[in-house]
């Protein structure tokens, strides 16, 4: 998968770069307008990441000018100056998604998947991993044959865990993702959230070692385990 | 009760315009009635005059009579009353109505009106009042006075010649009555239509004045509901109004430079300090993945929720400038309000320890709202209840639709609460003394960020304080 960042902060653009790349994606990174606009309008990108503020021509100009040649790539905006009329004109010009500044490269890249998934059809809405299946689209949860039922926040939480299994993830990138950076990061809600999810998933009864497929990671955060 | 502005100028233009017609009206009929019953007057000289011409006798009275009475306009003959008094050597005659008992020498004689038939100006009276004598009065000429008799208001002329003197009364009351009744009709007629005319007029008069005002209103409309580097154009406009329309361009004007460097402040502060904040972040997000030693990416992750602080900070901060410099821009979009509500709900019932949580949200709350601010709106106003609620204490939400919108109540118990620390409630960065001592964290921007962004929807944020022992919160925002 093609990834198109368009950064002119050179340190922003290295650990977002290292990050993606990381994750399986392949990255062009390009640090002007001018220059990432030709390179978006070649088309071999999957999903281009358009900073704002660029030197040269800024971000909504460069979205204006792609949309403007037809080209409907998806864009992922990347606003840190007014970050409420930045959005509204992104999101007017025809961008896809936005991330505020700061963001966490791993919600950069959820956002992503979430873009591709979209483009590329069904194929990639159940995720399985071990005896568990979660469907996107029915928002079903199963152990095996046995359904769970989840509110949507829970849904929320454990699709985020299952789709990275192995990974461990803050709290905050949890907050931030299932919640959004504007809720009181100050709570435990990601906590008792984990702690409901482990006994609805410990209700099933279908772990031998009764160990809760959600790990805590002294510390860290959360993990779904690889191998359950 | 206050009365439109057009109103009242309509009602001033009609009482100005009634009261000057209304006196033209009165000193216009009073002069008519005037001038006619000098008409008279010198109807009744001329009768008088022929009296004392030498060929009338009284043989021929009762003609003289009905003659004299038709050219009056006498109803009956008995309101005419006519005398001959002759110089010595003559006899005199009277009329058949003539009163004995009236002595003309006892009335009060005056000269007619300048413009009666002898041209005479105003002079004393030609005989001297209480004696009369015959030819006391320049000869040739005619004299006027008015007596009472018989209940009845009588107008008397006299006509003064060497031979003798010739008078002429009449009780003229019902042809006074019949002039003064011809002049109403004609007022009534007259006076009904000048109103309408003036009401009209006046209307006319307030509308014209009005309009500029309307004009300029509906221009000041639409340039501050557009952006504020538009001007009104006034060249067009009468002088007073051009220089309304240039004070209210100034103004605009000023308003715009202040808006400008305000958001180029928020703008250039939230590039300058962010920046470093996402470096930082992503950085250490990094360090954290390539970490195998979990004393290390404990630190790291104490050192992101520091970031994380930081930049809720700086988030609420910037969106509070922001609203300080202008209205803050709305990605609209159709909101379920009921569904964001109960999320809201459920995560409050995972936050909460001891406190009873009690919700009534009506379903089917839609509205026209920017989903991310409301969100911070709510998530603000929840977390504020949470943080303040006495450890066994309640937390209200209810959610209702109204007339004029839909109406949040976030309601919590708290420790006592003195009404002056209530007043700062919505003070930046003013933060609630901790409930018995707990750790209280936040920053004190919640609620005055949360009543910005219930303004930028057109709608309010409120404190209602019931007791001292509870918060009570009520938000209106406008029906979508």
């Amino acid at each position: 998968m093609n990834i198109l960042l368009v950064e002119d902060e050179q340190k922003i653009a290295e650990f977002v770069c290292a990050g993606l790349r990381a994750r399986g994606f392949a990255v062009t990174h390009c640090d002007n307008g001018h220059r990432g606009l030709d390179l978006a309008c070649q088309g071999q990108h999957d999903v281009i990441v358009l900073d704002i503020m660029l030197p040269g021509r800024d971000g909504l100009s460069v979205l204006k000018a792609l949309r403007g040649a037809g080209m409907a790539t998806p864009v992922i905006l990347l606003t840190a100056r007014n970050e409420l009329g930045d959005r509204v004109a992104g999101l007017d010009l025809g961008a896809d998604d936005y991330l505020a500044k700061p963001f966490f490269v791993e919600e950069l890249a959820a956002r992503i998947q979430a873009l591709l998934r979209r483009l590329t059809g069904e194929r990639h809405n159940t995720l399985q991993v071990g005896t568990f299946t979660l469907d996107r689209i029915t928002r079903q949860v199963c152990c095996g044959d046995h359904r769970i039922e989840l509110t949507p926040r829970e849904f929320n939480l454990l699709e985020y865990l299952m789709r990275s299994a192995g990974q461990v993830f803050t709290r905050r990138q949890i907050l931030e993702h299932v919640w959004g950076y504007d809720f009181d990061p100050s709570t435990n809600v990601v906590d008792v959230c984990i702690k409901r999810i482990r006994g609805k998933l410990g209700d099933i009864g279908d772990n031998d070692d009764g160990a809760s497929p959600i790990e805590a990671v002294r510390g860290s955060g959360y993990r779904f385990r690889q191998t359950v | 009760m206050t009365l439109s502005f057009r109103l009242r100028l309509f009602v001033v233009a009609a009482l100005i315009v009634t009261t000057v017609l209304a006196s033209v009206l009165l000193l216009s009929r009073s002069s008519v009635l005037a001038f006619e019953i000098d008409r008279l007057d010198d109807r009744l000289c001329m009768e008088a005059q022929r009296l004392t011409a030498p060929q009338i006798r009284s043989d021929r009275m009762t003609r003289l009579e009905a003659d004299i009475g038709g050219k009056l306009h006498l109803n009956a003959p008995n309101q005419l009353m006519l005398r001959f008094d002759a110089a010595t050597g003559l006899s005199g005659f009277q009329s058949t109505y003539w009163q004995e008992h009236l002595h003309p020498e006892t009335w009060r004689w005056s000269a007619p009106r300048p413009q009666g038939i002898q041209g005479r100006p105003e002079g004393p009276p030609p005989g001297a009042p209480g004696h009369i004598r015959p030819l006391d009065g320049p000869p040739g000429t005619c004299s006027m006075a008015s007596f009472t008799d018989s209940q009845a208001q009588w107008r008397a002329a006299r006509f003064d010649m060497p031979m003798g003197r010739g008078l002429v009364a009449a009780d003229l009351a019902a042809t006074k009555a019949e002039l003064q009744g011809a002049v109403n009709g004609v007022l009534t007629l007259v006076v009904p239509l000048a109103l309408v005319l003036t009401a009209l007029g006046a209307w006319l008069l307030s509308g014209l004045m009005m309009r500029p005002v309307n004009r300029l209103r509906e221009a000041m409309k639409a340039v501050t509901g557009k952006a504020l580097d538009q001007r009104l154009a006034g060249h067009r406009e009468d002088r007073e109004f051009r220089e309304l329309i240039d004070a209210y361009n100034t103004m605009l004007a000023r308003l715009e430079s202040n808006f400008n460097q305000a958001s180029r402040f928020s703008a250039d502060a939230a590039h300058e300090l962010k920046t470093p904040l996402t470096i930082l972040q992503g950085r250490i997000e990094q360090a954290i993945q390539r970490s195998d030693q979990r004393t290390i990416q404990s630190d790291l992750i104490g050192m992101l929720d520091e970031v994380g602080r930081l930049t809720t900070i700086t988030r609420k901060l910037l969106l509070l400038a922001q609203a300080d410099a202008g209205p803050l821009a709305l990605h609209l979009t159709r909101i379920d309000l009921t569904e964001l509500l109960e999320g809201l709900m459920a995560d409050t019932h995972m936050l909460v320890g001891a406190q009873t949580v009690s919700t009534s949200i009506e379903p089917g709350l839609i509205l026209q709202g920017d989903a991310v601010l409301l969100g911070q709106l709510f998530n603000n106003l929840i977390s504020n209840a949470v943080r303040y609620s006495v450890p066994d204490g309640w937390i209200t939400v209810r959610s209702r639709r109204r007339r004029s919108g839909i109406e949040v109540i976030f309601a919590n118990a708290t420790h006592t609460i003195a009404p002056t620390e209530r007043q700062r409630f919505f003070d930046r960065f003013y933060r609630g003394e901790a409930a018995y001592g707990q750790h209280v964290d936040g920053n004190g921007l919640g609620l005055s960020l949360a009543r910005e962004i219930a303004t930028a929807h057109g709608g309010e944020l409120t404190l209602l304080s019931e007791t001292q022992q509870d918060v009570t919160l009520q938000l209106w925002l406008p029906h979508g």
